[in-house]
């Protein structure tokens, strides 16, 4: 297990350094000159020299991309270049926002996928299966910008049970966070809670045939004990490693949730950051998103690697 | 009597296999009907349009009617026909960006059999680019061209370069062992050929499948960031910021929001179901 942990953090580091050089080399692509934004419409040319110099914009680039890495690293993100605000304090408060909605879909997706994945990969009555089929194609293929409008139009205003957007935080008022963390949470876990249907469903039909199965049916295990602690924990690997990529997915995703329910997380900091022209947000929101998708799918390997030791021996 | 001799089975290419396999499925072939009628909607929006996208009157947010059979925007503007032609982006989107992005992933994943380094080089490339997902690419472009359409033109295509990419190179890898490509090497055909002629053409069953596949993406990504500012700009209509604005006006005219939601919704779920179909008949799953 050390083995494979050791050959395949490595490569994930790898990928890490070089997607922070792409985010670094592509937002310094980017048109328009910060420091000429920074200093305002009517600065003249020797103020803007002056605004490049204190942002440190006229440094070289390989010195820039090593402060900038620094810190990262040491968590000083430095402050906006256009309105001057601390970066760290507008990630931090985003952060809570978002992690707070992508746990509440995670949590969400795990139920909704996990409950209709064993419907799907245990009946064998066709309505139901037909019937679960089509709702998730149909969960999994409706992008969130649909299925949002659609949950705002239906439970927001013509049948006026929960807020159309805003946000409460769970700790201060958890009766009133609930309510307005359900729609956008319903919102960003159909998607991956249909995607983890499908594997699952999948996944347990092949373990279903299995041998060891009948053994357990003839020496008359009861049905739910041989489904939970039989069947289940053989078919769960190949999804572990479908829900490590849709949570890695999910940032993405919250970008366009956070849009519809106006949740004031990081999603909607990017969105605002890009419009702003605050290139250095961008910078930092966008190798955080990166760096998140990268580990999550390095975790999920080793996870992997560690229920199933046959992955450890591949390559 | 003994004559009544059936005419011989007209031998099938192999591409009219394939167009057989893909109206075989019932439900490629509706997906197919579905996207077909849309896009030629879409196309045809100067002649089918009741009224000019942008032709804005006093009479805003009204309900449906047999003048407005999706009723107005806050602009007063023609919901049906803001729709019509807020198909054209999506065309726009799927003919040139798809075909863009496969052909440089596939290119790509044929380059990955030609040496162990260039493989090795490339295989990073693709980690690094599949760890941007769709909308995080998206905001990456939209930073660095500005919002607009061109930023989803880019995008699509840079998404699906590592998916093209990957399918090839898996392509390559399980066939040039095969017989027949190591006797063409055997007789002397030079790499690229080999590559081209030889492996390409057997492995394209699974690249027709991520196509169908990718349209559907293409179709998500330009409402995604249209929805969020950074794609297709106001005034010129796009489903998804159509989408965007409605949510302010649910209460006053729903159909501005439920008009785009079912076009959208056919037009991704259509190319699932072609994917779908094609992934039953070519991969026999």
């Amino acid at each position: 297990m050390i083995r494979y942990a050791i050959r395949r953090i490595p490569s994930a580091l790898l990928v890490l350094f070089l997607a922070s050089i792409a985010v670094f080399a592509l937002i310094h692509l980017a048109k328009g000159d910060p420091a000429a934004l920074a200093a305002g419409p009517d600065a003249s040319p020797a103020e803007i020299a002056a605004k490049r110099h204190q942002l440190g914009l006229d440094d070289s680039l390989a010195s820039q991309y090593l402060n900038w890495l620094r810190g990262e690293l040491t968590g000083d993100l430095g402050n906006a270049y256009i309105s001057g605000g601390s970066i760290g304090e507008l990630v931090r408060n985003g952060l809570g926002n978002t992690v707070e909605l992508t746990s509440g879909a995670v949590v969400l997706a795990l139920a909704l996928g996990g409950a209709a994945g064993m419907g799907m990969g245990v009946s064998r009555r066709r309505p139901v299966n037909a019937v679960l089929n089509a709702l998730t194609t149909l969960a999994f293929a409706v992008p969130t910008y649909v299925s949002g409008v659609l949950l705002v139009l239906v439970l927001a205003v013509i049948f006026p049970i929960l807020p159309a957007g805003g946000h409460e935080s769970l700790l201060r008022d958890p009766t009133i966070g609930v309510q307005y963390l359900i729609m956008p949470a319903l919102c960003l876990s159909l998607p991956a809670a249909a995607t983890i249907a499908r594997f699952l469903a999948t996944s347990m039909r092949q373990v279903l045939d299995e041998d060891f199965l009948a053994t357990g049916v003839a020496k008359g295990l009861k049905t739910r004990r041989l489904l939970f602690r039989h069947a289940l924990p053989n078919a769960l690997p190949p999804v572990l490693t479908i829900v490590g990529i849709q949570i890695g997915q999910m940032l993405g995703g919250a970008i366009v949730v956070e849009a519809i329910f106006a949740w004031p997380g990081v999603g909607q900091l990017l969105r605002d950051s890009v419009l702003d022209h605050e290139y250095l947000i961008v910078q930092d929101l966008l190798l955080f998103a990166v760096a998140v998708f990268i580990v999550l799918q390095m975790i999920t390997d080793l996870v992997h690697a560690y229920i199933d030791p046959r992955i450890r021996t591949e390559h | 009597m003994a004559t009544l001799n059936v005419a011989a089975p007209m031998p099938v290419t192999p591409r009219q296999h394939r167009i057989r396999w893909l109206f075989g499925s019932p439900i490629a072939t509706a997906g197919i009907a579905v996207v077909v009628t849309l896009f030629a909607a879409g196309l045809l929006a100067p002649q089918l349009a009741p009224f000019p996208p942008n032709g804005q009157t006093n009479a805003a947010l009204q309900g449906a009617s047999t003048t407005h059979l999706l009723g107005t925007d806050e602009f007063g503007r023609d919901v049906l026909s803001r729709i019509l032609y807020g198909i054209r982006q999506d065309a726009i989107v799927a003919v040139v960006s798809v075909p863009a992005g496969a052909l440089l992933g596939v290119s790509l994943g044929l380059l990955t059999g030609l040496a162990g380094w260039l493989d090795t080089i490339l295989q990073r490339i693709f980690d690094v680019m599949l760890a941007f997902t769709a909308l995080i690419a998206g905001v990456t472009v939209a930073s660095i061209v500005g919002p607009g359409l061109p930023a989803v033109l880019v995008t699509v295509a840079v998404v699906n370069v590592p998916l093209f990419g990957r399918i090839t190179r898996t392509s390559v890898l399980t066939l040039r062992n095969r017989d027949y490509v190591v006797a063409a090497r055997v007789v002397g055909v030079r790499p690229i050929r080999l590559l081209v002629r030889h492996v390409l053409p057997n492995g394209v069953d699974p690249l027709i499948v991520q196509l169908a596949l990718s349209l559907s993406l293409a179709v998500f990504i330009e409402g995604a960031m249209s929805f969020i500012s950074l794609g297709v700009l106001l005034p010129q209509p796009s489903l998804g910021n159509m989408l965007q604005k409605s949510i302010n006006y649910l209460d006053r005219n729903p159909w501005y929001a439920i008009g785009p939601m079912v076009v959208v919704t056919l037009l991704v779920v259509g190319f699932q179901l072609i994917a779908d179909g094609l992934t039953h008949r070519l991969l026999r799953r």
